[in-house]
């Protein structure tokens, strides 16, 4: 008997658990009714109910074009707030970004291209790798201010494995699959990011590029820690800091290249590149950080929708 | 009796399991259109600089078919796609795609044999993903991220975020400022221009 009661209990279950399923899948037949439904942001649960909405039966294509009822695509699911940052001196950071510009294509490129015909990328790779190892100091210190003790941990392994057999940090053995010891890239602006501190406003500097007040923390602070900056006759110290910049960009030739040619305006685009790319930098820290662990997965807990949860 | 119990369990969970299998996990979409677009590139019978046409044909279909170019033209505009009239949208829409077609054509068939690794796939609602994946180059790790969207049983990517940096967000940034001071009309101008451009 309670065989026959079980073989039931699963029936429903069943029946239960594939009908949205089954719902689901026999939805491409009739493909015109999803077509017709313009919300393309809204889940599938809505589309599951088919549209009440009288249907013309205009051809499905001219209806993909049109109004938008659901106006925000802030994808609230991915956590996306709206980031857009103050720009009070914008003609003259557009002038700066015309300046770098031009720096870029007549000065740094043609550089860095005869010094990569003459220079074989796995030499160019180690010059990376040892000024990139000279400035641990100022990675360690960052990782202990954001209390990420894990990656300050992290950081000091590196230098001393890449010191030590990694010739001087000319090579990254410490990076490879047996260690996995990943750079942790903490830097001062970031520091206070994680702290809280907001951006300011955006300031494009001549040489440096984009910035904002509290990033240009960095380009100070972090000098103090970073050791070619203590080279004595000047000369020779910005010697060394221009082929460290020239050996960095025959690495990455076409990358600055390929944003500007995807951009309808550059200015603007690099500039919601850098506060993107700075925000995300910023939270994947806080993140880690001991102290401010928290305060994200609140965030994160906020961000979800109750279905989610 | 405690085994037919056994079986009674193990049959229902692997129905139970076997319900949502009705479209295919978003990471295997990607993983595959990518591996075709890898075949098109490594072809031997198109290895030619005369081949580079079929190339980005074939390349076309492939595009056409993972890519929500009207999600992806939606985002970007958001409030400001109620401004264009239908015509205006289409041709926006065809303008759209052709700019990112110009501006990746080259990269993409430029590609030589960088490893390309999917490594994490993450369900935000029961019709939103994102694939994590990233390109290894000899001197870097570049990270790349799929949104798609499931829309008629079949998993489309809108959004691409290359290096943390979101593709919708940064062209909606660029669009709400043009638009701010100009037409629509006058950004499908800037559009064409940029197309016919190079």
């Amino acid at each position: 008997m309670k065989v026959y009661i079980s073989w039931i209990v699963l029936f429903l279950i069943l029946s239960a658990g594939s009908a949205p399923g089954l719902c689901l899948a026999a939805r491409p037949m009739g493909a015109p009714v999803d077509a017709l439904s313009p919300q393309p942001a809204l889940p599938a649960r809505t589309s599951d109910i088919p549209a009440p909405s009288p249907k013309k039966p205009d051809s499905a294509i001219q209806d993909e074009y049109n109004d938008d009822r659901n106006l925000d695509y802030d994808d609230e699911l991915f956590k996306e707030e709206r980031i857009t940052i103050a720009d009070p001196i914008e003609p003259f950071n557009r002038a700066m970004h015309q300046f770098n510009d031009k720096l870029y294509f007549w000065a740094l490129k043609p550089v860095a291209q005869g010094y990569k015909v003459v220079v074989p990328e796995p030499a160019r790779i180690s010059v990376k790798n040892f000024f990139s190892n000279l400035a641990f100091p100022g990675r360690f210190l960052n990782c202990v201010l954001q209390t990420d003790f894990a990656g300050a941990a992290t950081e000091l392994g590196r230098f001393t494995i890449n010191t030590v057999w990694g010739i001087g940090g000319l090579m990254d053995p410490a990076a490879g699959k047996a260690l996995d010891l990943q750079k942790q890239d903490a830097d001062l602006g970031q520091t206070l990011g994680v702290y809280g501190v907001g951006h300011g406003f955006y300031i494009v500097w001549p040489v440096y590029g984009p910035s904002s007040p509290r990033d240009s923390v960095t380009i100070v602070g972090d000098q103090f820690l970073y050791p070619p900056s203590y080279i004595y006759p000047w000369y020779i110290n910005r010697g060394v800091w221009a082929y460290e910049k020239i050996n960095h960009a025959s690495l990455r030739i076409g990358d600055y290249e390929a944003l500007i040619g995807a951009a309808i305006d550059p200015y603007v685009s690099i500039r919601d590149a850098y506060i993107q790319y700075r925000m995300k930098e910023v939270k994947a820290r806080q993140a880690r950080s001991v102290l401010f662990k928290n305060t994200g997965e609140d965030q994160t807990a906020k961000g979800l929708s109750p279905s989610e949860k | 009796m405690q085994k037919r119990a056994t079986v009674f369990f193990g049959l229902l969970i692997i129905f139970i399991l076997s319900v949502p299998v009705y479209a295919r996990a978003p990471m295997t979409v990607v993983e595959t259109t990518v591996n075709r677009v890898l075949d098109v590139l490594r072809d031997p019978s198109l290895k030619s600089p005369a081949a580079k046409e079929t190339k980005t044909e074939k390349l076309r279909v492939i595009y056409k078919d993972m890519f929500d170019e009207m999600e992806f033209s939606r985002r970007t505009l958001t409030r400001n796609w109620n401004k264009f009239t239908p015509a205006q949208r289409k041709e926006f829409v065809d303008l759209f795609e052709r700019v990112m077609e110009k501006t990746y054509i080259d990269k993409i068939l430029d590609y030589s044999s960088e490893k390309i690794v999917f490594y994490k796939e993450t369900m935000v609602s029961e019709n939103q993903a994102e694939i994590q994946s990233k390109i290894i180059t000899s001197s870097k790790e570049i990270p790349i991220f799929y949104r798609m969207i499931l829309k008629d049983g079949k998993w489309k990517v809108y959004d691409v975020v290359v290096e943390n940096v979101s593709l919708v967000q940064n062209y909606r940034t660029q669009f709400n400022e043009i638009l701010a001071g100009n037409t629509p009309e006058q950004l499908l101008e800037i559009l064409r221009k940029k197309v016919k451009a190079h």
